[in-house]
Formats: structure tokens, sequence, C-alpha cells
């Protein structure tokens, strides 16, 4: 039902008129697509909806009393930091409300206790200024600078900095949210006073329950505060330097550089990775796609196919590169030994330091995920697999090779395997398989690609952290856990049973394959009859 | 069954032109943005931190995503489709909006859409549909048909600021062209400019009819009356045989410099002149040893960007091509991506000057936040004007400027009345004067 004059007028009561609108043409500037991440696929065309409504509190309180609102007259909301995050992030029912964080940027940091506190409107860069201004530093997850950090973090918030500064569930402190029907919750050192230094108890740690349901899907409720561990950094300044396309942050060689090295085969990738965690070195380790280099050389799109053009099946197999990132955090001269023995673990395994700019352009500041779609109109990540450090190289080929099937539309990249890197100093690997297209092509076939990958990973067994709602539930969940779909279904009734927040989520991908006639051919698995229309 | 819209991707001819007077040129680029919000803000290498983290001031000011480029060209991509209409809240998006570059440039950092164009494009569809521009902006129109001057001045007076002492020559290759702002409202700047090129020994003309160059026509998407504007006083120009045009005003120097072009479809090369800004022609005579500053002035002082000098200053070529698999276009184009602005000149001025002790605002160059005055958005919405400029004074405060220097008279205005507003204790300036102070002319 469409909001009523008498709730738009509550609404207006909460956060004053200027902060809420049902112009028809307020909400179009919210639509999702038709570009952007995972745009210009069918998910989008079917599943996307513009707001019946926006609104954009200040305070947790207003938020509170805004999603009550909404349980009592049954109005759907979705909670939006950025909506860089694409449709999955944006209403996919009539009339819901959008609830517009971006007021919510208030920023504390605490020098002493290595912390930072922060709204959902606070973004990655300037969080990591301020950090870098006092002696520390956080992980810019690789959805970009320009990412909400509290958004990232209760969804992915990794990047090769996370081979060091480690995943997030470890550096989620206190955190503050407000469930779906309009109760605020606080976690951690939260719930019992004002403090946000420490995010577990009492009892359960309900941050997994976050993370774990890829919460920034907003389902679960929104997060509106939440404390940040940072770590200690090196003391000298990164200099911003170069005009626009052209910046970079410039490196003090002395305390922080980059080194590429070319190493003989992937089993040398994965050994340098491992050796170089159980060294205990480096702030970042990470093996990229060379499709990312080909971007960076690129001074425009056409530039881009003309580099990425001479690469083949060939060159592409036989690219083995290892980015290391060294820091200094402590001296100079123990910046000197890690690079020693980096240099001892390279020889060993025949790897050769190449060229490398004393410069960052990723991953330090500005994580350049915006650069990527540079040679394309439509890109997603269509998998994010954490899994043992052996493990995580074979899922990209996988990826690869089911990818030729769907190739066109997809663009060609002669079989390359995705990022893959380390996690927590070796503990753990990662990879990360990224697909483009252009959107004016049938993507048909990119939406198909989509669920056979989950259908790949189920057969193969491999783990993803996708399998909630980028996949249909009744697919993957009976797959893992094992019914891991009626865990997280329960929870979602446990918490949310009128289904106000951001519906049909976590159910969405199953809808999307009801809906959309192209999809039929693929679903080969039982769902109940009463899925949302 | 399927809930797919209809019409949901629209999708652009591949034949296109960069040609704002077609909404359709800019399907794709509008289609194409990815909501990275990189248009809005500063870009994230020198994000300078909590604070002072935006660049574009009608999403800074306004808040919902539609004042924003990246809601932009979502309702323009609509409107494109025929799936939106035009109502109050969209004409208000449309133009409470100064047209300052950032979104360019931010996009174009990583991207390469054409959004600046797309905005002017809207503003002309806006024209076209009957809907736009504001009141303010067709009262400006009438006051330039009328009196060739957009504040509705009296035309035998265009010239009266000449100081005594000084005069024009009949023939010269520098013709100066003081604009409609330093004619009738600054006239400090125009004084200070020809004392400049006295001391410097350069001679200059003036045209002896001189009109409005048309920015506040362009800008609203009054682009019959512009484009008629710029061809008369192209022809004008021309006719004198001038071979620089010298410009103190940073809206000015983009008017002749880009649009004029754009509106006649020609290259900025293919003028016939060079346009030239007060601070090239200073900053050359410095390095040359021609002008040697002498007065100090003992201040520390804060230099803003002027937008049009800055971002929005990279020469124009007209394109006409076509679009094919994922967007790639024939004939290869370069895009104009704001790096060629005028920024080490006037920083390069004013470190010459003895004593002043230049401080750096946390958002400069490419990443200047707008004033909030140009392009006509004073006129028509002058409590954002006020807000944006208030916003900007509040880095002069934090990095304690006593004084601020911009290179065009609208920048100086606004400054001028937020500092009244506000009650600050800064003085605002026009570079000419301050390099006029420090020559002794």
């Amino acid at each position: 039902m469409s909001i009523s004059k008498e709730v738009y007028k509550i609404f207006e009561s909460v956060v004053g008129s200027s902060y809420v609108s049902d112009d028809p043409v307020i909400c179009e500037g919210y639509r999702s697509g038709p570009g952007g991440y995972e745009n210009g696929l069918g998910y989008e065309r079917v599943m996307t909806r513009v707001p019946g409504c926006v609104i954009m509190p200040r305070t947790t309180e207003e938020v509170s009393r805004i999603v009550k609102v909404c349980y009592r007259y049954d109005i759907p909301y979705v909670p939006y930091s950025t909506g860089f995050y694409g449709p999955r992030s944006h209403p996919h029912v009539e009339d819901a409300l959008l609830i517009d964080l971006k007021r919510m940027n208030d920023f504390v940091l605490d020098e002493k206790h290595f912390y930072v506190e922060v709204g959902p409107g606070m973004i990655y860069s300037p969080i990591q200024e301020e950090c870098m201004r006092h002696g520390a530093y956080v992980v810019i997850g690789g959805g970009g600078a320009q990412a909400s950090a509290i958004a990232n973090l209760i969804g992915d918030g990794w990047s090769p900095l996370s081979h060091r500064i480690g995943l997030p569930h470890r550096r989620i402190l206190g955190t503050e949210l407000v469930l779906p029907d309009g109760e605020i919750l606080r976690l951690g050192s939260l719930a019992t006073g004002d403090d946000p230094f420490w995010g577990e108890c009492p009892g359960p740690d309900l941050r997994g329950l976050l993370r774990g349901y890829t919460g920034l899907r907003g389902c679960l409720g929104i997060v509106t505060r939440m404390a940040i561990k940072t770590l200690p950094f090196q003391p000298e300044r990164l200099e911003p330097t170069g005009i626009s396309p052209d910046t970079a942050l410039a490196l003090p060689e002395n305390r922080i550089k980059w080194i590429n090295f070319t190493v003989p085969s992937k089993e040398a990738q994965v050994k340098a990775m491992r050796e170089i965690g159980h060294a205990e070195i480096g702030g970042a380790v990470t093996k990229v796609p060379l499709f990312w280099r080909a971007i960076a050389k690129a001074e425009c799109k056409e530039d881009f196919w003309d580099i990425w053009g001479k690469e083949n099946e060939e060159s592409v197999a036989n690219f083995f590169i290892v980015r290391v990132l060294l820091i200094g955090y402590t001296s100079e001269e123990q910046m000197a030994y890690d690079e020693r023995v980096l240099m001892d673990i390279m020889t060993e395994l025949g790897g050769v330091a190449r060229r490398t700019k004393p410069s960052d352009e990723s991953w330090i500041k500005n994580a350049d995920s915006a650069g990527m779609w540079l040679m394309c109109g439509g890109y997603v990540s269509v998998d994010y697999v954490i899994e043992t450090l052996t493990q995580s190289p074979v899922h990209g080929p996988s990826y690869a090779e089911l990818k030729k099937k769907y190739t066109p539309p997809l663009m060609p990249d002669y079989g390359d395997p995705g990022w893959f890197q380390s996690f927590e100093l070796g503990h753990q690997g990662y990879s990360e398989f990224l697909i483009y297209w252009d959107q004016d092509d049938d993507t048909h076939p990119v939406d198909q690609f989509y669920v056979d990958t989950s259908k790949m990973n189920i057969k193969n067994r491999y783990y993803t952290s996708l399998l909630g709602p980028h996949q249909p539930l009744y697919l993957t969940g009976p797959k893992y856990g094992p019914n891991y779909h009626q865990f997280l279904l329960k929870v979602k009734d446990e918490f949310d049973p009128k289904w106000r927040s951001h519906p049909p989520v976590p159910l969405a991908h199953d809808v999307f394959v009801n809906r959309a006639p192209w999809m039929h051919d693929m679903k080969d698995w039982d769902s109940p009859k009463d899925l949302p229309k | 069954m399927t809930a797919e819209l209809p019409v949901r991707y629209y999708r652009p001819k591949p034949e296109f032109k960069l040609d704002i007077a077609d909404i359709q040129n800019f399907v794709y680029d509008m289609s194409r943005c990815i909501k990275c919000k990189g248009c809005t803000w500063v870009d994230h290498t020198y994000m300078p931190g909590a604070r002072f983290m935006t660049r574009c001031p009608s999403a800074t000011k306004y808040e919902f995503d539609a004042y924003g480029a990246y809601g932009k060209m979502r309702i323009g991509h609509a409107m494109a489709e025929g799936l939106l209409e035009w109502n109050e809240k969209a004409v208000e998006i449309v133009y409470a909006c100064t047209l300052c570059g950032a979104c360019d440039v931010g996009c174009k950092r990583n991207l390469d859409l054409e959004i600046e164009l797309a905005l002017e494009s809207l503003r002309v569809k806006a024209v076209q549909d009957g809907v736009g521009p504001m009141p303010a902006h067709k009262q400006i129109a009438q006051n330039i048909a009328q009196y060739h001057n957009s504040f509705g001045a009296d035309p035998t007076k265009r010239h009266a600021w000449m100081p005594s002492g000084i005069t024009p020559a009949q023939k010269a290759d520098v013709l100066y062209f003081a604009g409609c702002s330093a004619s009738y409202v600054n006239p400090e700047i125009a004084r200070s400019t020809v004392k400049i090129l006295n001391a410097a020994g350069i001679q200059f003309m003036l045209l002896a009819e001189e009109w409005c160059c048309g920015n506040i026509l362009f800008s609203v998407g009054l682009l019959d009356q512009a484009r008629e504007l710029a061809r008369r006083n192209l022809e004008e120009v021309r006719k004198t045989g001038a071979k620089a045009l010298l410009v103190s005003c940073a809206e000015g120097y983009r008017m002749w410099k880009v649009d004029v072009p754009k509106l006649l479809d020609m290259a900025t090369d293919d003028l016939g002149f060079k346009v030239v800004h007060l601070v090239e022609l200073v900053d050359e005579a410095v390095k040359n040893g021609d002008l040697t500053f002498k007065k100090p002035l003992n201040t520390r002082l804060a230099y803003h960007d002027a937008c049009s000098l800055g971002r929005l200053s990279d020469p124009w070529t007209p394109y006409e091509g076509k679009r094919g698999w994922m967007g790639c276009v024939e004939p290869r184009l370069k895009r104009r991506r704001g790096a060629h602005g005028l920024y080490a000149q006037p920083r390069d001025i004013l470190r010459a000057i003895p004593g002043v002790d230049l401080v750096e605002m946390p958002r400069t160059r490419e990443n200047a936040f707008c004033c909030g005055a140009g392009r006509g958005t004073q006129e028509a919405f002058p409590e954002f004007a006020s807000w944006a400029a208030a916003h900007r004074m509040e880095e002069v405060t934090e990095i304690g400027a006593e004084t601020l220097v911009s290179a065009c008279p609208w920048c100086k205005s606004n400054f001028a009345r937020a500092i009244k507003a506000g009650g600050d204790a800064v003085v605002v300036q026009d570079i000419s004067e301050v390099i006029c102070a420090a020559l002794e002319a």
C-alpha cells in the first residue's frame, strides 16, 4: 500500500519536512540502475523498484521511530547508506520507504584505545585519513573508499590489507542497531554502558548474526553506530600527489612500499603467500587479475581494449604476480628486516622483483573499485570465497572454465582466474571472481551464469560467502549447513515476523528465478509454493 | 510471470555528438552512472578528513540523492526515456547547481562519462520543454537583449571603469574583455587589470562595444540567444585582429575558451586568437622579469580555485562518432578531464609576492568547493549561493587565513557577502588587486 498522508505527516514530525519526500523526481533519483554494480541485469530489471518515499534521519532515535512507524503501518523499508551496492540494496517492492542514512556521518577517533566510532553515513577514505594522522590505519574494503564503512563491514570488508589486519569480525567493536520492529539493540560493551571498546558479550556474539546474514542488505535491521578497531601504522605522511585523473599517494619508501614480484607458477604464488604469512611480515599480499593492470595503464576505455586485446590464453595462464606491501610499523629497521626476509622467500621460490611505482593508487586510502568499470558498463564480483590458502586458488580457474559457456556476453578474459590472496597471515586464502558485460547486450546469460556458479560450488563442495541473499536460498540452503536456509529463515522470522525490513530478502533471488522466464530452465531444485510473488 | 518493468533499458543510439542541444546524445552517459559518488566526494586520495569531505555544493546542501549528479543522471535518463515528467522539484533540482564541474572531473577520474555535458543538456531540455530557465534567468536574458549586459545597466557606461592616465590603444595584439561584472559591479578588477598591463608595458585595446559574453544565457540552457550572442561577439573580436583575448573573470575565460566554440561547433584552436586569463599573463611576465613585485603584502593568504579557471577550462573540440561494444567510441575521443586548469599560475604569482604566506585550504585545485555564485546560481538561488560561500569560508577559518583571494569577480562578490553576513575578519580580494598592490602600480 502506498504511504498515506497521515503516515507521511508522522514521518515529517520525526525528521522535519526538509528531510522526507515522496516527490516522484526525488524518488527517481534513488533508482538502482541502469548503471552500477550488478546493474544492467535481469535481477535489477525484475526486482528493483523506485522507492515510494525517502527519509533522511540524523540519529538512532529517529531511525527507531521511523522503523516503528513502518512496523505499525506495514510499510516496507530499506536502509541505504550510499547506494553503491547495486540492486540488492535498493527497494524490491512498490511503495517502500528508503531510509537514507547519509546524515548519520558522525565520527569519533579514540587515539589512545585505537578505535573509531562511526555512523552509517561515514565512508572509508576520511576515516583512513583521520586514522593515519593519528598513527593508525583501517582496511578499506574492496567495495571502495566510497563505501559506507558500516555497510561494508557487516557485509564483506576485506582487501589486500586483510593479509595482516584480518577480517571484519575481528574489528567490529561495540555496535548499535535498530531491529526490524524498531527496538534498539546494543552489542558488546555498548550493552552495559556507553563505551564501545569491545564487540563481544554479553551472551552469544550477535555480530555473527549480522555478518553471517550479509546484514548490509538490511534484512535484520539497521546498524546506526559502530566502533571499529584500528591498528598502529607507521608515522610518516603519505602525501597525495597529482591532478585528477592521475592522483596517487606518494610513499615514503623507508617506511612503506609496494613490491611487485613475478614468480614462476601458481604453486609459487601460493607458497609465497604462505611463507610471507608464516614469517609474519608484510601489510598486504595479493595477486590480482591481469586485466586490472590493463585498467591501471589505460587512459580511456578504448586504450584498455587495445592493451587487453594483446593478451591471450597463454599470456594470462603464465601471469603469476605477487604484490607485497611492506610497512615499517615500528621502525625503518623493522621494514628493512621484513624486506630481507621477503627477498629470501622470493629468491627461494624463483620470484623476481619488478619495477614498482613508489606510490599507492589503491589500497591504502583509495580502493579504486570505481575504476574497475572503465572498460564496460556492468560488473559484479560473482563470488567471494574464503577457504584455505591452498584451496582458494583452485576456485578461480573453475569459474573461468564455467564462464566460457557464457562468453559472450561476458567479457573475454582468456581464462583469467580472478583475484586471490592471503588473509590473516596465511590462515585463510581468499578468492574473488569478477565478471564484466555490456549492459546493452542480451544479459540473460549473465543471470544464468550467476546461478550456475552456485551449482558448480555445490558440486565441487566450495564454501562461498554469498550463499544467502545473492543466490536462491532454496538452492544453496539445503546443501550447506546442512539446511542453512532453515536457520536463516527462522532467524528472519524471529526478528522480523512481518518481513518489513527489505522484503523479500533473503528470498529475493528465489523470487527472481520464479519471476524471470529466462531463469526457469535453470531451476532444478524445490522451493515452496508460497514464495512471495 | 515476469514483473519486468517496461522500457527500463532505454538503449542509447550508437551515433552521437557531444551536442547538448539533444539529450539523446547523453543517454549512454546517464545510463552508465555507477553511483560511486566520485562526483560528490573529494578525490579519495586527497580526502582531507572527516570535515570537508565533499566537493558538490548541491549534494552537500540539499542531501537527497536527486541533487547530486548521480541522482540527476537517473532523473535525466528517465526523462530521456519519456518516463518522468517535469515538475517544480525537477526544475529546482536541475537549476540548483552551479555547473561547477566537480562532478565531471570526479567521474572522469575513473570513467569515460560526460556528466557536465549531460547536466548542460538537461537545462537545454528544460528550456525546450518550456519549464526553464528560472524567472531570475529570464530577467537576465531580457537585460542582455536590451542592454547587452546581465545587470540591465547603462550600456554607454560600460567602460566607465577606465582609470585616468591609462588609454587603450586603437590597435594592439591584446584585447581586454572586461566582462559585465568587472564593468559594472567590480570595477576595481578591471582597473587593476589595466594598471597591471600598463606596468608590464603591454598595450591593449577594448571592443568599441563590448557586450555580455553570454555565460549565463548558455549556462541556463538558452542556447539560441547564447549562440547568437557568441556569433556576434566572435565576429567583433576577430574584426579587431587581436591575437589574444585577455580576461580577468574566470566565467568569461571559460565562456570564451570552451563554450563559445561549443556553441558554434568549432574548436578552441579555431577561434583565431588565444584566450588568456590575467593569471597566465602575469605569471609569464613575472617569470620573464617583465614584472617585479616591489611592495610586500604581509598576510596569511588562501587562494580559492575558481571552477571556470580550473576544472572547467580544458579547451573544446567538437566530436561526432559512433559507440560500439562496451561503449567504445570511434573515432577515438580525447576526453576533457579537467587536468589542464590554471592551478599553478596563481599560486606561483602569490608566492612571488614578498610577505605573502600562502596556505592551502583542505580542498584545492580540482577538489575546490565552488563558491556557489556562478553560472546563474546566485541570481536564482541566492540562499544556496550564500550557503556555499559560508561553507567554503569554514575552510578559510580552519587554516587561519587573513586574506582570501580568487580570480573571478563572482567569487569575490559572493565571498564578500558571506564575510559580511558571518562577521568574519577576512579580507577578500581579486588576484588582480593583489598583484596591482604588490606592483605599486
